[in-house]
């Protein structure tokens, strides 16, 4: 039978046309990665419902502290609009890293945390920005934090009858600064190896750092917060923040990854590049707040 | 089967499609415009490039249906009244091309990038392109082209 497409106006009408299909319709978001899977028949809704109506899911907004971001926003909205790149630039360069500029016009944030491809750069960003996702069913509304989103390769909490309307992460606390890093074979592919890192200082001293968070994508089932990393680098002051501590960040970073061996790399050299790039990050982001490393790394 | 009303090349067309169709097979097979390409149809070689509202989008990853109201702009579109627009003399002038099948989707991307940025530097010209292949790796021309265009423009 010929699939169908559905284009509701609003989410009430997506939440009654997701529900009736919960068995075997599919949201369509951005499409760019959903329209490639059916034309390589890797899946077979018989309904696609269009999230493209629903204006809602597109705006950007500043509430307080926080930022929240529709589920619809494009890539390209998260690389341009400037409230994105005042409170949580690391978004939006890790958004500017996303496929090419065709697929970055169309593809959203919300397509690209459901799809939860290996290697998908938004993730690791959101989860240092420590970002919730919003979901909503007919029934129910509920916040999952980032850290528990995404259940395997191409999984995730998101059940049938539920959409994400929108991500939304605090800004950066003042003087913090990101950096994403994707190690590729060319630029608009899948990350073998992404790497966000967040710098947080303690407002104390000008040479403490209160936290660096570190997210990686690439390199386990799903993208995830290299939290034992991170405990070893948390409190740290700056001149403890040398060559040799943050080595050891990578080496722990990477003894946390569970990397599986495919086309574009190896298990191993995942692992390898894992402690390049997370040093590296931590270094660029260190370098941003005007610190470097005295030289050291 | 649906009846879809497109904006295309600055006409009102009707065609029959499918609900999903794809809008490179409603351009090409529904209304006979051949010049965006079919390629990889993965979104990765570009050549099936088209402009939806000014964006450059690979058409083999947008559904048809969504395109209604929006301007969508094909190679065969360039042309006004029988002259090539000035980027495709350009693309002429280097000889921007070798097998050709990549260069409609070059042209539309470039295009894009032009309007938004009228002076690209060299690295903005690759990043612009940076969804579109040539599988003859005739890239310089083709930046040499886009570089003499934008300059003459500006002048």
């Amino acid at each position: 039978m010929e699939r169908r497409l559905i284009q509701p106006k609003t989410i009430e009408q997506t939440l009654e046309e997701r529900e009736r299909y919960a068995g075997d319709g599919m949201p369509i978001a951005g499409g760019q990665s959903l329209l490639v899977l059916l034309r390589n028949k890797l899946i077979a809704p018989r309904v696609l419902i269009d999230l493209e109506g629903l204006g809602e899911l597109r705006g950007v907004r500043e509430t307080g502290d926080r930022i929240s971001i529709g589920a619809m926003a494009t890539i390209f909205n998260l690389m341009s609009l400037p409230v994105i790149g005042a409170a949580i630039p690391v978004l939006a360069e890790a958004a500017s890293k996303v496929g090419s500029t065709a697929i970055r016009n169309l593809g959203t944030v919300g397509g690209n945390v459901c799809h939860n491809e290996l290697g998908a750069d938004l993730p690791p960003a959101l989860l240092t920005l420590n970002a919730e996702a919003e979901l909503r069913s007919r029934k129910r509304s509920r916040r999952v934090p980032l850290g528990q989103f995404f259940r395997d390769y191409f999984e995730t909490v998101v059940e049938p009858d539920e959409i994400v309307c929108r991500i939304e992460a605090p800004r950066l606390p003042q003087g913090a600064t990101g950096v994403y890093l994707k190690h590729a074979i060319s630029p608009e592919d899948m990350a073998i190896v992404g790497v966000a890192v967040v710098v947080v200082p303690d407002g104390s001293s000008e040479r403490a750092v209160s936290e660096v968070r570190i997210g990686l994508g690439g390199v386990a089932p799903v993208p995830f917060r290299a939290s034992k990393a991170e405990a070893a680098l948390k409190g740290a002051v700056l001149d403890e923040l040398d060559e040799k501590a943050i080595r050891e960040a990578g080496a722990i970073a990477a003894e946390e990854a569970d990397p599986a061996t495919d086309p574009h790399g190896t298990a191993e050299y995942r692992k390898k590049m894992i402690q390049v790039f997370v040093r590296r990050a931590i270094l660029a982001a260190l370098e941003k707040q005007g610190r470097g490393s005295n030289g050291k790394a | 089967m649906v009846r879809l009303s497109l904006r295309v090349n600055g006409e009102d067309l009707d065609v029959e499609a499918k609900e999903t169709a794809l809008l490179l097979d409603v351009l090409r097979e529904g209304l006979g415009l051949t010049g965006a390409k079919r390629g990889c149809e993965t979104s990765h070689c570009g050549c099936c490039s088209v402009l939806l509202d000014g964006m450059v989008v690979h058409s083999c990853v947008v559904l048809a249906a969504r395109c209604v109201g929006k301007e969508i702009t094909t190679v065969e579109g360039l042309s006004q009244g029988g002259e090539l627009s000035e980027l495709q003399r350009f693309f002429l002038k280097y000889g921007a091309l070798q097998c050709g099948y990549c260069t409609p989707g070059m042209l539309m991307a470039a295009t894009a990038l032009l309007q938004r940025n009228p002076k690209p530097t060299l690295e903005e010209i690759k990043a612009g392109l940076d969804g579109n292949l040539c599988r003859c790796t005739g890239y310089t021309t083709i930046f040499e082209a886009i570089t003499a265009c934008s300059q003459a423009i500006g002048q």
